[in-house]
């Protein structure tokens, strides 16, 4: 009973932060700060949404399986947050300021 | 307004969704609808003793429907003799040296990482394509899995690494390996005193007839993953190629 409890909260968490960061997708202004929070959706929320399933399923073989998976995720959702912003940066995307008027084309000033 | 509309529109969508859901019957449910046809009760009921495997999926489509999919492994066939027809493949012994035309080379972190998890990728596909009668997976999805590795992997260290790796002449034998592995159990089904594609040969002992069926039908999966990846990856290299030689024409 507990173990569900405990489940549950960790995979209401993870979701959570799956929420923030789609929403952060779509509100956020340029790239980089698109960036940052497309990123957290794959550390905190399915990292926490694995927890939850690691704890729900107790001492497995399932359990290593999640751990597997766990550290490809991290490894792999970092690698590609690294790629697309050096990409971005490296091809001169202007970034956002709040200072500056947006221009038409859409990207920043 | 508009906003209001919008928000109204999409509670009703939801209450829409949500009660389409609620109302579906439980799965796995014996009594569910879906499962009052004869093909399905015998499908339930008699696979795993007829196709011993423990995923009934695999039993059904390599066993029951082995037709059905030795037409779909050349349907893949197909696609690749048709993609070859248009683009040509690469000539042998005249591969082109990797020059990176990017504007941003790739990174040591990226190209570290890659080298990482390609091996990894591998080993899980031989995990899915082996793994295919017990648990979910088999020879496409391991097939599929190995393109996709193959895939980073030419997007990052180049057509040229990557046709080092699985050059021409491995590759080319090996494409028509899943048509060509349906044959010849096809055959074998045949000498066994079966129809064509008979797993379960009468000619042998009963006691033996189990493990025949469990060794052919990992012999289908291993030759559809091998010939589903090849495919694959010759696809890719045929349209990479083609691209390479359109950035250096003009």
């Amino acid at each position: 009973m507990a173990q569900n409890i405990v489940a549950g909260v960790f995979c209401c968490i993870g979701t959570f932060f799956f929420l923030l960061g789609t929403t952060g997708l779509v509100r956020m202004p340029d790239v980089f700060t698109r960036l940052h929070p497309s990123t957290k959706c794959d550390t905190l929320g399915a990292c926490s949404v694995i927890i939850g399933m690691a704890v729900y399923s107790g001492w497995s073989w399932d359990l290593l399986k999640l751990v597997l998976i766990a550290c490809f995720v991290l490894l792999s959702s970092a690698t590609c947050g690294h790629a697309i912003g050096r990409s971005a940066l490296k091809r001169d995307i202007a970034y956002w300021r709040k200072d500056r008027k947006e221009v038409e084309d859409g990207h920043g000033a | 307004m508009k906003r209001v509309v919008s928000l109204l529109f999409i509670a009703a969508l939801l209450a829409l969704l949500l009660y389409v859901v609620a109302n579906m019957p439980p799965m796995g449910d014996p009594e569910n609808p879906t499962n009052s046809s004869e093909v399905i009760k015998r499908y339930l009921n008699e696979a795993e003793e007829e196709t011993h495997c423990e995923n009934v999926i695999t039993g059904i489509i390599l066993n029951y429907r082995g037709y059905d999919t030795m037409g779909e492994v050349t349907v893949i066939f197909c696609a690749l003799a048709a993609v070859l027809a248009v683009l040509g493949r690469e000539k042998r012994g005249k591969i082109y040296a990797y020059a990176d035309r990017s504007r941003v080379p790739s990174s040591a972190i990226v190209r570290t990482m890659v080298a990482f998890l390609v091996p990894f990728i591998i080993l899980f596909s031989i995990y899915t394509i082996l793994h295919g009668e017990i648990s979910p997976g088999g020879g496409f999805q391991g097939g599929a899995i190995v393109g996709g590795s193959m895939i980073i992997f030419t997007t990052i260290f180049g057509l040229y690494e990557s046709s080092q790796r699985i050059p021409q002449k491995l590759r080319a034998p090996l494409e028509g390996s899943a048509v060509i592995t349906f044959f010849i159990v096809g055959i074998l089904g045949m000498a066994g005193g079966g129809n064509f594609l008979t797993y379960a040969w009468p000619n042998i002992a009963t006691n033996l007839q189990p493990s025949v069926v469990t060794w052919l039908t990992i012999l289908v999966e291993i030759g559809i993953g091998l010939g589903g990846a090849m495919v694959l990856i010759s696809i890719l290299f045929s349209m990479i190629r083609e691209e390479e030689e359109i950035a250096v024409a003009p």
